[in-house]
């Protein structure tokens, strides 16, 4: 069964006749050396969409400001996900991947991490902001923003813009539970605004991501030694 | 497997405001054989069947479709065609495959080259024709395309044929989920490759994408018998698989596989990293697994009948603890159950005639449900009273296949039974897609 989050309570117990999401563990440890970074080509996979976002000072912005000029990890999120394989997992990656670089000064003016919140409504920047904690942007190292959006409705073009599926739950009966569920999916994007790789967490190898970020960077003419 | 997260209250709720609910449904595939970028698995009773199906000319409106078949025992239309939705064309409806989120459904045309995406998010009962993508041969030089593979965001194509010579040297085409093309990959022609196409099957643990071999346009759209008489022809099908360095997309060593290898099925039994494969000329079954030298390596494993008459296995399904195998063979009828325990030496313990004719099969995640098509290729079918098109369900109760229902595909108006994929009204996209722009009718 899926596990329940903090925001959903009763509503998401009924059962459905699908039963995705008990698969345990994401695949962390996998199980090959990744080809050294800059010896493969990353696609263009499709261009980054746009759309107004929060900052954490509740001041509007153009997602694009935060996925441009600079090679960018973006993950969708919400901070009451108490999913531990999903939000959290995904969040645990990236400080993980943050760890690994907030000491490679050099990369840092060409880097950033980007947390952007499925749920407006509770998401506010405030909370937000007491959600990155430590991570914030503004205290140093990797710049790692926590974005939200002013309404439902206005994150939606960004998460069909991403792709980022959500899909309806029903019950046994084929009703509507009042919840959706998704395949949680990090971005990478890079200075120009060309999403170049997508994770799925269920292989998401902070690794993995390392070498392509440092892929992406060699592109640009950057010394990732 | 991919996993699925809920999301919070307040977006459900302002999406489903939005998302025109009703009898929602959702889609979803051989369970078993899934990309394992597929998230959604239906783990429970499957609602449909998609059917993708050639056209017959004079037969309904002659053109390709995909039919919908309920198979809930619980629905009062069990057993029925409900819905078909028709692309307006005959060009060798073959193969299908989910997006990674399972929201659409592409689908290929083996003679005319375009792919089809349906959108079975929106109402999975009611699948909508909402692009057609017509010029994969100009833009890559390939044709027939076969295999849709999910990635992450993007769909792998796999094909079969090219515009040049309309023989087998191919590639993959990597499309992003919107449809436009990425890259292409020429299938290797050095170090032991004959550039041939068919399946590919992913194993993300070992960063490894295997593909698969068998023809070109030139031998799979003539007459089987002429083909097989044919000792020109009977040359030009693909003897390799290839293993990729899936990160990379680079081919990383060429196994050769005489016979063409078809249907690539990797084992889900937890911790495993080998694959099984079946020869169609050949009759065997191949495994694919890493030696105890640290290579890669293909060994024949098991014979598949009686290879002399060549029955011609034509699709496979692996049961979800990779410890069974189902296995088509066209020529002779029969559904053939293989114990794969030891899958360097898997045992044929069951086999039924299930049809005249059969190519593909597909089981239920619970492998309780098993599912057979009749069509191989339209000048591969067989010929008069043989020529039987059906989809034929049964129950499987591990040591009977117990006939469910059929629908006849000719009696229905409906054409040549093909690929199956199966779906699930557990979920529902929450994003419907517009109605299909107008292009589309051009495209058809």
């Amino acid at each position: 069964m899926l596990r329940p989050c903090a925001l959903c309570g009763g509503l998401f117990l009924a059962a459905a006749a699908f039963a995705a999401g008990d698969d345990g563990e994401p695949t962390r440890q996998l199980e090959f050396v990744p080809p050294p970074a800059g010896s493969y080509r990353l696609e263009h996979i499709m261009t980054a969409p746009d759309g107004t976002v929060l900052d954490t000072d509740d001041q509007p912005m153009p997602l694009a400001r935060f996925t441009t000029g600079k090679v960018t990890v973006l993950s969708f999120m919400y901070t009451s996900c108490s999913d531990a394989w999903g939000c959290p997992f995904a969040y645990q990656v990236m400080q993980e991947l943050k760890k690994s670089l907030d000491h490679e000064t050099a990369l840092l003016p060409h880097l950033r991490f980007v947390s952007l919140s499925f749920d407006p409504e509770h998401d506010t920047p405030e909370a937000m902001r007491l959600y990155g904690g430590s991570h914030m942007a503004d205290t140093g190292g990797l710049p790692w923003y926590f974005l939200t959006t002013l309404s439902p409705m206005g994150l939606r073009p960004m998460l069909e813009g991403f792709g980022q599926d959500l899909s309806v739950v029903l019950d046994e009966n084929g009703k509507s539970t009042g919840s959706l569920s998704h395949v949680l999916k990090v971005f990478l994007i890079d200075r120009r605004g060309s999403i170049r790789e997508i994770y799925s967490t269920s292989f998401l190898s902070p690794q993995v991501v390392l070498n392509d970020i440092r892929t992406l960077l060699i592109e640009q003419g950057i010394s990732v030694n | 497997m991919l996993r699925l997260s809920r999301v919070p209250r307040s977006l459900a709720t302002a999406l489903l405001a939005a998302a025109l609910l009703g009898a929602g449904p959702y889609a979803g595939a051989d369970e078993t054989c899934n990309s394992p970028y597929i998230g959604n698995l239906i783990k429970g009773q499957e609602d449909y069947v998609y059917v993708w199906t050639l056209g017959v000319q004079g037969l309904g409106d002659g053109s390709d479709k995909l039919v919908t078949i309920d198979v809930n025992p619980a629905s009062k239309k069990y057993g029925k065609a409900i819905h078909s939705i028709s692309v307006g064309a005959r060009g060798e409806a073959h193969h299908m495959g989910f997006t990674d989120d399972r929201r659409h459904l592409w689908a290929g045309g083996l003679s005319n080259s375009r792919i089809y995406v349906f959108d079975v998010g929106s109402n999975p009962a009611k699948p909508k024709l909402t692009k057609v993508i017509a010029d994969l041969p100009e833009r890559t030089g390939y044709a027939g395309p076969h295999t849709f593979y999910a990635l992450p965001g993007r769909m792998l194509v796999g094909t079969l044929s090219n515009t040049r010579d309309k023989g087998g040297v191919t590639g993959l085409a990597l499309f992003n989920n919107k449809g436009d093309l990425i890259s292409k990959y020429d299938l290797p022609t050095d170090n032991g490759g004959d550039g041939y196409g068919y399946d590919i099957g992913i194993n993300p643990r070992k960063n490894l994408l295997l593909t698969s071999s068998f023809t070109g346009f030139n031998n799979y759209m003539r007459d089987l018998g002429e083909v097989v008489a044919d000792a020109e022809a009977m040359k030009k099908f693909g003897n390799t698989m290839v293993l990729w360095d899936l990160k990379a997309m680079k081919p990383k060593k060429v196994l050769s596989v005489p016979g063409a290898p078809l249907e690539i099925r990797w084992s889900l039994r937890e911790g495993e990293n080998w694959a099984v494969v079946a020869t169609a000329l050949t009759s065997k079954i191949w495994l694919i697994r890493e030696g105890a030298n640290g290579e890669w390596e293909a060994k024949d494993v098991a014979t598949i009948g009686d290879p002399a008459k060549i029955p011609l296995p034509v699709d496979i399904s692996i049961s979800r603890d990779g410890k069974g195998l189902w296995v088509n063979t066209f020529m002779d009828g029969k559904t053939r159950y293989f114990d794969l325990s030891n899958p360097e030496a898997p045992k044929q313990t069951y086999e039924k005639v299930t049809g005249k004719q059969v190519n593909m099969v597909s089981q239920s995640w619970d492998g309780k449900r098993v599912y057979v098509t009749s069509s191989l290729l339209e000048k591969w079918d067989k010929k008069g009273t043989d020529n039987e098109q059906f989809l034929r369900a049964f129950n499987w109760d591990g040591k009977e296949l117990r006939p469910a229902f059929e629908v006849d595909f000719t009696k229905e108006k409906l054409g040549r039974a093909h690929h199956m994929k199966l779906g699930s009204k557990s979920l529902k996209s929450a994003f419907g897609d517009a109605e299909p722009p107008g292009e589309i009718a051009a495209a058809r």
